[in-house]
């Protein structure tokens, strides 16, 4: 055993080595060259922008699927929350000023997690079972309040947000800012926080943890309720680019959140995941959109080639296991 | 037994494997007659797990020679090694828990032959495997709801159930009590007996004394010698395996015990397991032992006191005053430390890093009233522990996992060493651990119950427990049954205790 421990030490570093660690951000790169060449279009700011756009919403809910994960759960509520939230904002922003609707709205999904939360942590329900039943109560309601169509904004609160969702700064489309900061926070707190230190132990070893005197039921309630707000987030945003929020929006977006996190390395045992290779992750399925559509590839070949990717991207991540 | 003078059933002449840089075995050579018992003795990571497994076809040799019977053999796989009849029984349980026992037993066969399984046919060879052995189990149970006791009964009874010419037994009595071990003796003398050769893993060295006819030792991947077991002795063994003299095992205590009992426990009745009506009290700079046969509900007690298992009646006091433990974020907040047998999957964090494995249990020292780590602190604070408890390792971001079980039980009991705590349960301290990390841990503990902190330790291991305790307490079903102070240690004592029965009588005196 002493033996492995040097080996491991003595490995030689280098660009090679780099990238077969850090093999998401080799994904990456290899699809920013390869868009790069094969359209001319990939590099303009438009399209980038439009890119980053496209992107934030699913990425807000993938860190939160991030946290979730980690911890050996799984969370597939957020996409009908983001609907229900979606018309939740349209409706407050129509009643109350802008700073309340937005507070309340994330309230409200910071409650709906904690529902899930409570589900998983204090009744020990399976994670896929209670977020599996929040999926479709929240999708349901979500047609229930908007009876089943979108809910434009009315007031200037609404117009603010549709501006900002739609405006730039210094070239930076504002809701990828958005996006980017909570990315941020999630690193600090993952890697500088007692918060990620634990979930991460929870996810590594839930018997362990339990018997080290950690608090895990209430660092498992806490993670869905903490998506469940970030759901919110990513509902404020897409809402506000629209213009209105509609029951239809964050369709599987679920679904796409666990792919964004996978590609980027996590385990869905648990324990192991970074918020900067989630948001590798997302950037990765982002691009692959995005190039198709450059290419003009119809949308059925391209849920073909998303898949074919993840396949690859998870292949890929054994290398650095070994 | 007739022609062991000629030939050998095992030979492995000049084996040689490496994994990556990384040279595990070196030119090892290990034989084994027909007939015989052979111990395969040294420490963790001396490499006798992997030269079973090149045995067996887990592993292929990068270089030498293995002959079955005179006849060269190059097992690929584990299936190639059953049918040349090797059969290997893990520490790792292997069994499906979700199958019956019988079909555990006869798994490799499911499905291999025909379209149709006889099933009653199965489960009448499994029981009547099972009943040979002396063990009663039921061969139509699940798997998941036998004792760990049962499950390694069955690993045995799996590895016997085809014709087998060659059997390995790594660390079987690790979760045996004495009369398990007694039976599982009496089991592979029989076998000895019809001719299989058995090569016997263990660091148990009185077992080795027990039953192998002779030993090879293995140190850092180098035989250092084979020889027959009644050419040498303990102490003999051990400066083969360690590479020095071994002057005692156990350390000497000179420990002040306090009058005033550090923590008590009266009462004490489980609402969902066997144990009830345990009281005792164990004082600062005492090592409490806790002896007893296996499923006497010793772990289920410490658990029970720790708040992992729900109490039904008995109160705990520590310095006098009374406290609750109903879990056990509760248990650490009045700084009650655990260590679980089960140091894989209860005691560490395998794939973290052995910073984050110490630092898991306290943050308040390193980190801000935000949560924010000082890193700085972390990294001094752990570091000192690492040096404290000797745990060999280039730095404290080694993930657990590649370290061996000594270290990682080292590791297991500085997560309870950073909160100061005032006991600490320590249940199987040495379980896996090699000659070298025991005597390091038993001297940690020795350090530990010096600083005035209530130590009680549950061992199966009796000469460990008569060593490293100042009395004995034993248990029988559920609870305590007899209490041994120093003066009346003695195996046969513990024993006796341990099935329900009294002490002979001119040892009352």
């Amino acid at each position: 055993m002493a033996l492995t421990i040097k080996q491991q030490l003595s490995s030689p570093g280098g660009v090679l080595q780099f990238f077969v660690k850090h093999n998401t951000i080799l994904i990456f790169v290899l699809l920013v060259i390869f868009s790069a060449i094969i359209s001319d279009v990939f590099f303009t700011s438009v399209n980038l922008s439009n890119l980053l756009k496209q992107v934030s919403g699913i990425g807000i809910i993938s860190i939160g699927m991030l946290l979730v994960i980690l911890t050996g759960g799984i969370d597939l509520s957020v996409g009908s929350m983001v609907a229900l939230l979606a018309v939740t904002f349209a409706i407050l922003i129509n009643l109350v000023i802008l700073p309340v609707a937005i507070l309340l709205t994330v309230v409200i999904g910071f409650g709906l997690g904690s529902v899930s939360g409570y589900l998983v942590a204090y009744q020990k329900m399976a994670p896929f079972v209670a977020t599996l039943a929040l999926m479709t109560i929240a999708r349901g309601l979500g047609f229930i309040y908007s009876k089943g169509s979108p809910i434009t904004f009315k007031t200037p609160g609404g117009e603010f947000m549709s501006n900002f969702a739609n405006n730039s700064t210094l070239g930076v489309p504002n809701i990828a800012i958005v996006f980017f900061l909570i990315v941020i926070i999630a690193m600090a707190m993952l890697r500088y926080n007692v918060f990620g230190r634990l979930i991460i132990a929870i996810g590594s070893n839930e018997h362990a943890s339990r018997l080290s005197g950690l608090k895990v039921n209430k660092y498992k309630f806490l993670v869905y309720a903490i998506s469940g707000a970030l759901a919110a987030t990513a509902a404020i945003i897409v809402a506000s680019r629209t213009n209105l929020g509609s029951p239809n929006m964050g369709m599987a977006w679920e679904l796409d959140a666990i792919a964004a996190v996978v590609i980027g390395g996590a385990s869905l045992n648990g324990g192991k995941g970074t918020a900067i290779n989630t948001l590798m992750g997302v950037l990765i399925l982002g691009l692959i959109g995005n190039i198709l559509n450059l290419l003009n590839v119809p949308s059925y070949p391209q849920q073909v080639v998303k898949g074919a990717i993840i396949i690859f991207a998870v292949l890929l991540q054994r290398f650095e296991t070994k | 037994m007739e022609n062991s003078e000629q030939e050998y059933r095992v030979e492995m002449t000049g084996i040689s494997k490496s994994f990556g840089v990384v040279s595990v075995l070196e030119n090892v050579n290990l034989k084994v007659k027909p007939g015989e018992i052979h111990a395969l003795l040294g420490e963790n990571g001396a490499g006798k797990s992997t030269l079973v497994k090149i045995l067996s076809g887990v592993h292929q040799k990068d270089s030498g020679k293995v002959t079955l019977d005179g006849v060269e053999i190059n097992p690929k796989n584990t299936h190639d090694g059953q049918v040349l009849g090797i059969s290997v029984v893990y520490q790792e349980l292997s069994l499906v828990n979700d199958l019956s026992v019988a079909e555990n037993i006869y798994l490799h066969k499911l499905g291999a032959s025909k379209f149709w399984m006889n099933w009653k046919q199965l489960t009448k060879d499994a029981q009547e495997l099972i009943d040979s052995l002396g063990f009663k189990i039921n061969a139509s149970a699940k798997v998941r709801s036998l004792s760990i006791v049962q499950k390694q009964v069955v690993e045995i009874a799996k590895a016997l159930s085809e014709d087998t010419k060659v059997l390995v037994l790594d660390e079987p009595t690790t979760v045996f009590g004495p009369i398990d071990t007694q039976k599982l003796f009496d089991n592979l003398f029989r076998l000895k007996e019809k001719g299989i050769s058995i090569i016997y893993i263990s660091h148990h060295l009185d077992e080795i004394f027990k039953i192998a006819d002779s030993v090879t030792v293995l140190r850092d991947g180098v035989d250092t010698g084979s020889m027959a077991v009644a050419d040498t002795d303990t102490d003999g063994v051990i400066k083969l395996m360690i590479g020095r003299e071994l002057k005692d095992l156990y350390p000497a205590r000179h420990n002040e015990i306090g009058e005033v009992p550090i923590f008590e426990v009266k009462n004490l009745t489980a609402r969902d397991t066997l144990v009830h009506d345990v009281s005792f009290s164990v004082h600062p700079g005492e090592v409490l032992g806790v002896a007893g046969l296996g499923g006497s509900g010793r772990t289920e007690m410490a658990k029970l006191i720790f708040g992992a298992h729900k109490k039904k009646s008995g109160t705990l006091f520590l310095n006098g005053k009374e406290i609750k433990t109903n879990t056990p974020v509760c248990a650490v907040k009045h700084k009650i430390g655990f260590v679980s047998e089960d140091r894989k999957e209860e005691g560490v964090f395998l794939p973290l890093s052995i910073r984050r494995n110490i630092s898991v249990t306290n943050f308040n020292p390193i980190s801000d009233k935000y949560g924010f780590i000082k890193i700085d602190n972390e990294y001094k604070k752990v570091l000192e522990l690492i040096e404290k408890l000797n745990i060999k390792t280039p730095s404290s971001e080694i993930v657990v996992n590649n370290l061996s079980g000594g270290n990682q039980q080292k590791v297991a009991l500085a997560k309870w060493l950073s909160i100061d705590s005032k006991v600490i349960i320590i249940d199987e301290p040495t379980r896996g651990v090699d000659v070298g990390a025991k005597i390091e841990i038993y001297n940690l503990i020795n350090a530990v119950a010096q600083k005035g902190v209530g130590v009680v330790v549950i061992s199966s291991d009796m000469p460990e427990i008569m060593g490293i305790s100042d009395r004995i307490l034993v248990m029988h079903k559920g609870t305590f049954y007899g209490e041994l102070s120093k003066e009346k240690f003695s195996e046969e004592n513990i024993l006796r205790y341990s099935i329900g029965q009294t002490l002979k009588l001119e040892q009352l005196n």
